[in-house]
């Protein structure tokens, strides 16, 4: 998985760099706009990690250049400032998420990869995690390259799960996602197919239940030496 | 010159104060004028009434052989006892000067320009008045005096000066109290302007409304327009510059961050391991405190007024925060969680989000490994509300008021933190109208945060004003 990461910066740039080269991602530097328009032209890159606050001609423009130009990489934008029209202009150019400074290396690795893996799934109809590989087309579940059987609804609660990663996805739009399978769902519909469902993916991939919210599939670790977040 | 505007003059006395000795002068002046105008016409009266009984008393006198008579009068008494003349008294006096007929107190008076004359003259001790009809005859010139008690100054004169009197006092009050009314009424437009001034925060510096006030009061608005203008540039620029300052140093904050999170994974490092992390903490330390101040400076009133308020989902809202601290809650071993009921506030997203993100972040560093987290929201009988409970390590009650003071920290404190988080909170509360309640945890364990938010619409108004006023507030008097 090779990333460009655009940042003037010469600090933050290594940072970055390190930081998502350890994630286990092969990294390229650009410290302008134009560099990067370069770099983008002559060879393939999984995804851009833009900033915002680049010298000459800034990142915004280059992301709407990009766009213009028909690129459809992942861009992930970086900024110092939050104000509200910056993010909101910044995804309308069509950047597909946005990460404020400062920020945590192990959260920008993380969003990386949930780009990536979402970018796969748009052009190849399969999500890898870790140890499972879900075809959405196919619906085929496989858990170290084993077909697992799943129900229905089961597959439909996987799937909504799945296409959210690492994202908390509630209650109620589990419910919404099976309940055009059953009319008459009981309150506890979703907690029976979530226990399903874990009893059959094991210990391949966790379903975090989080308290009110609803329930997470678990980034599967990329495991290094045990990461930063620790020390929080 | 300056301490002389030290009292606080009020428009209405110092109106009384300039009109009363002028409209009792004038009062003084319109009593007397009267006064003189009823003597005058009374005594024109009583002179008609004297000439009357002299020419009626001449036609007795007659002339024969040469002397004048009065003859027919001689029973006649002194007075002249017809009706209401029974206080008229009379002498005739011949040419020589003796008494024809009558009381021989009564003197002819010199004669003037007119026949009869007329005089004031003493009757022993009583002031009368004395009219002399000068009679032409045949035998010579007959003088007939004829006098009575003048009370051309008494009696119905003293009626109408007393009613002069009582009128001038009653329209001196009446006057007096026009004024005082007028100036209140006509000083309404001012009570308004400084009603809408009281209302204000001491940092909103909209202007004043202009077309509400009266032409008088208009350069008076204006000039405190311009003034709010100034102010709220010089609040502006220095916002900007927090601003810029905590944008200035997120970049390199962020390199920083980056390359100790990458450090303390290098296997080369492990020895060091407790120190990069000391440094790291600092680090995020130095990060939290720019990204608060520049929420501060977001939450400036004057700032924010820009901000649209707009709908906001208050469960949308927190499932936002908490899905950021989902991994933070696990690293730290607590169970965080919520409690959602349906919720809509109208205010600004952003803010709000600031708002829970900083309570959100004070309970996951204050709450122990095993302890709980619940952040709710929902509607009760005094609006939309939304609540951060932990059982943590909880705040005194007597510390309750200062956390919400910047800067402030709890001694002893644990972890980073600068003490910003609970002000911002206050500010944004404010600033959405919202009560900001803190308290303690269920079984007084822990710490409660209640943001309770006032029933959608009211917030059309402008934000509340800061607890200060409370403390100007005096009566005023005008």
């Amino acid at each position: 998985m090779r990333i460009l990461v655009v940042e003037d910066n010469d600090l933050v740039a290594d940072a970055i760099a390190r930081g998502l080269g350890m994630a286990g991602f092969a990294v390229d530097r650009a410290a302008s706009a134009e560099r990067a328009a370069m770099a983008l032209e002559s060879e393939h890159f999984d995804l851009a990690v833009l900033d915002i606050g680049l010298p000459g001609i800034d990142g915004l423009n280059l992301l709407r250049r990009l766009r213009s130009d028909g690129k459809t990489l992942p861009v992930m934008v970086l900024t110092a400032r939050d104000t509200l029209a910056t993010k909101v202009e910044a995804l309308d150019l069509g950047a597909d998420d946005f990460l404020m400074k400062p920020f945590e290396q192990a959260e920008l690795a993380a969003r990386c990869r949930a780009l990536i893996r979402r970018a796969n799934l748009s052009t190849s109809g399969q999500l890898n995690l870790g140890r499972i590989r879900i075809d959405v087309g196919g619906r085929q579940l496989q858990i170290d390259n084993e077909l697992v059987e799943l129900t229905g609804r089961e597959w439909l609660v996987l799937e909504c799960l799945a296409l959210n990663t690492g994202r908390v996805v509630s209650k109620e739009r589990l419910q919404q996602a099976i309940v055009s399978w059953d009319q008459a769902l009981t309150p506890n519909a979703v907690e029976v197919y979530v226990s399903r469902l874990r009893s059959k993916l094991g210990d391949a991939v966790t379903i975090r239940a989080v308290r009110g919210l609803g329930y997470r599939l678990e980034e599967p670790k990329a495991r290094m030496s045990n990461a930063a977040a620790g020390t929080r | 010159m300056s301490n002389r505007l030290a009292p606080p003059r009020s428009i209405r006395r110092r109106l009384l104060i300039f009109l009363l000795p002028p409209l009792t002068a004038l009062m003084l002046v319109v009593v007397f004028v009267d006064y003189r105008a009823a003597v005058l016409f009374a005594r024109t009266t009583f002179d008609q009434r004297l000439t009357d009984a002299a020419l009626l008393i001449a036609t007795h006198v007659t002339v024969a052989n040469g002397e004048l008579h009065a003859q027919s009068l001689a029973q006649t008494p002194p007075t002249l006892g017809i009706g209401r003349d029974n206080d008229l008294r009379y002498s005739i006096l011949g040419p020589d000067g003796r008494l024809l007929a009558g009381n021989p107190q009564i003197s002819p008076v010199p004669p003037s320009g007119t026949n009869p004359s007329y005089a004031d003259a003493l009757l022993g001790d009583r002031g009368i008045r004395v009219a002399t009809y000068r009679l032409t005859t045949g035998a010579g010139v007959a003088t007939v005096n004829v006098a009575g008690i003048d009370d051309s100054r008494t009696g119905p004169v003293h009626f109408i000066l007393g009613s002069t009197w009582l009128i001038g006092f009653i329209q001196l009050d009446i006057t007096l109290l026009l004024v005082w009314l007028g100036v209140h009424f006509g000083l309404k437009p001012l009570v308004i302007v400084r009603g809408q001034i009281e209302a204000r925060s001491a940092r909103e510096l909209r202007p004043l409304e202009l077309s509400a006030a009266p032409a008088e009061v208009r350069p008076l608005v204006a000039a405190l327009n311009l003034l709010f203008e100034m102010l709220g540039e010089a609040a502006r620029a220095q916002r900007q510059f927090v601003a810029d300052t905590a944008h200035q140093l997120r970049t390199p904050i962020t390199g920083l961050l980056g390359h100790l999170e990458v450090l303390m994974r290098e296997p080369a490092a492990m020895a060091l391991h407790a120190r990069l992390a000391a440094l790291h903490d600092g680090m995020s330390r130095l990060a939290t405190t720019a990204n608060q101040l520049l929420a501060l400076a977001r939450a400036d009133p004057s700032a924010s007024l820009a901000d649209k308020f707009e709908s906001v989902d208050l469960k949308v809202l927190i499932e936002r925060v908490l899905e950021r601290n989902v991994d933070r809650s696990l690293e730290s071993g607590l169970d965080m969680g919520a409690d959602l009921r349906p919720a809509q506030v109208s205010g600004s997203a952003r803010l709000l989000e600031d708002l829970l993100g900083n309570l959100v972040d004070n309970a996951l560093h204050y709450t122990p490994a095993g302890g709980h987290i619940t952040v709710r929201c929902g509607s009760d009988e005094h609006g939309p509300y939304l609540e951060v409970e932990d059982d943590g390590v909880g705040i005194p009650e007597a510390e309750r008021a200062r956390v919400r003071e910047r800067f402030y920290r709890l001694p002893g404190s644990p972890g980073p933190g600068c003490g910003l988080g609970l002000a911002i909170v206050d500010e944004i509360s404010r600033l959405h109208r919202a009560d900001l309640a803190i308290d303690g945890g269920t079984n007084g364990r822990g710490t409660r945060v209640k943001v309770q938010f006032p029933v959608t619409g009211a917030l059309v108004l402008p934000p509340k004003p800061r607890s200060r006023r409370q403390e100007t507030e005096t009566p005023v008097s005008t």
